[in-house]
C-alpha cells in the first residue's frame, strides 16, 4: 500500500462505518447465532441471499444483549424479512 | 537641482526608485508645469515654462503639497479637453470598481473556509457533500438480483501485533442493495492484554466507493484479554448504483482487506526473539 511508484494513482480513502463500531462480544453471548449463520453459509455455498434470516437473528441477539445499538430492522435492510414473518404469522 | 526635487514628489513614496532615478527633464517639466503657470492658455505658455525649467530657475509660486497636480490634458483643443477629462474620470471610476471587485473576490475566497464549515455544521452533512448514505437509503434500496458479486476477505496483522487474526469465510456472494454479514476471528495468544486498532482496504479502488459498511470493528481500539478469542462481525452492503456504473461492468470480485495494528498506550512492545 505504501510502496513507491504509487504517486499518480488515487489513494484509497477508508470511510468510517455508518453506525460506528461493534463492541466486542467478549463473553461469546451470540456465538451460537454466529455458528448457525456460518453453517448456513457453508451449506449454501456462501451465498448471502439464502442466509439472511440467520444474519438477522444474529443482529437481533446483539441488540438484545446491548452489543449493538437498537435499530428497527428495516433500517438494516431486513424489511422484506419482517414482512415475510408477519405474513407467515397471519396465515396461521 | 532644486527644481527636480519638488516636495510633491515625496508623496509618491511608493515609487521610491525615483529618488535615485530622476526623470528626464521633459516629463519632469510636465509635472512641474501647473505650478509654473496658473492659467492654461495654449502652447506658448508651455514652451516658456519648459525654458524656465531648463535654466533651473526655481518656480516662485506657492507650492501646496496637499494638492495633487491635475494631469495635463493631452489635447489642446478646449472642446475635446472637457471630453478627455470626462473620460479620465470615468476610467478612474471603472478602475476603482474593478479593483474593488478583485479585492472582494480575494476576501470572499478567504471567507469561504469558515462559511463552509458553518454550513456543514448547520446542515449536518459533516464534510461529505454526498447525501444518501443515510439509513433511509438502506431502508428503501432494492437489491439488484441479477448482478452477483463475489466478496473475498483478507486479514493482515502488523508485525508487532501478536494476534491471530483471520476471516471466518473466504468469500461470500452478494448482490448490490442487499445487506450482508461476515465474520473475522481474532485471538490473543499472549498472556498480556493487547489493544489493537484496524483499518481496511477495498480492491478495486473504484469499487471501494460503493462499498458501504454499516457497522464493523475498524478505527476503534479493541482490547483483547490474554488467551481471549472473539468474533468480529462486519455488516456491509454494496450500493445499488454499482450496477449502473459503466466503469464497474467488469467488476465481479471485490476484496475486503483488514489490517490490525497495535495501539500503544503505555504498553510495552515485546520484540521478537527477546524473551
Amino acid at each position: 500500500m505504501s510502496t513507491a511508484m504509487n504517486f499518480g494513482t488515487k489513494n484509497f480513502q477508508p470511510r468510517p462505518p455508518d453506525k460506528g463500531s461493534f463492541p466486542l462480544d467478549h463473553f461469546g453471548e451470540c456465538k451460537s447465532f454466529k455458528e448457525k449463520f456460518m453453517k448456513c453459509l457453508r451449506d449454501n455455498n456462501f451465498e448471502n441471499a439464502l442466509c439472511r434470516n440467520e444474519s438477522k437473528e444474529y443482529l437481533e441477539c446483539r441488540m438484545e444483549r446491548q452489543l449493538m445499538a437498537q435499530e428497527p430492522l428495516e433500517k438494516l435492510g431486513f424489511g422484506d424479512l419482517i414482512d415475510g414473518k408477519a405474513e407467515a404469522k397471519n396465515k396461521f | 537641482m532644486g527644481g527636480l526635487w519638488h516636495p510633491e514628489w515625496r508623496r509618491l513614496a511608493f515609487c521610491s526608485w525615483r529618488w535615485s532615478h530622476p526623470e528626464s527633464p521633459a516629463r519632469a517639466a510636465e509635472r512641474v508645469q501647473p505650478f509654473l503657470r496658473p492659467g492654461r492658455n495654449g502652447t506658448g505658455r508651455a514652451e516658456r515654462g519648459l525654458t524656465r525649467l531648463g535654466t533651473w530657475e526655481r518656480p516662485g509660486l506657492a507650492r501646496d503639497p496637499a494638492v495633487q497636480p491635475p494631469r495635463r490634458p493631452k489635447s489642446t483643443n478646449p472642446f475635446t479637453r472637457a471630453q478627455e477629462e470626462d473620460w479620465r474620470r470615468r476610467n478612474k471610476t471603472v478602475l476603482t470598481y474593478v479593483a474593488a471587485a478583485a479585492v472582494g473576490m480575494l476576501g470572499a475566497s478567504y471567507a469561504a473556509v469558515p462559511f463552509y464549515r458553518l454550513y456543514c455544521q448547520i446542515t449536518g452533512l459533516g464534510g461529505s457533500a454526498v447525501a444518501g448514505h443515510a439509513s433511509d437509503q438502506i431502508e428503501n434500496m432494492v437489491p439488484v438480483k441479477d448482478r452477483i458479486i463475489k466478496v473475498t476477505f483478507n486479514a493482515d496483522v502488523h508485525a508487532s501485533l501478536q494476534w491471530n487474526f483471520r476471516p471466518q469465510q473466504t468469500e461470500i456472494y452478494v448482490v448490490p442493495g442487499e445487506t450482508a454479514l461476515a465474520f473475522y476471528k481474532a485471538k490473543n495468544p499472549s498472556d498480556k492484554p493487547i489493544i489493537g486498532i484496524s483499518t481496511y482496504n477495498v480492491v478495486p479502488f473504484e469499487a471501494g466507493q460503493y462499498f458501504n459498511k454499516i457497522q464493523c470493528f475498524c478505527f476503534e481500539e479493541q482490547r483483547l484479554n490474554p488467551q481471549e478469542e472473539v468474533d468480529m462481525p462486519v455488516f456491509f452492503y454494496i450500493d445499488p448504483e454499482f450496477a449502473e456504473d459503466p466503469r464497474m461492468v467488469n467488476v465481479d470480485l471485490i476484496t475486503l482487506s483488514y489490517t490490525f495494528f497495535e495501539a500503544k498506550e503505555g504498553h510495552k512492545l515485546s520484540l521478537p526473539g527477546y524473551k
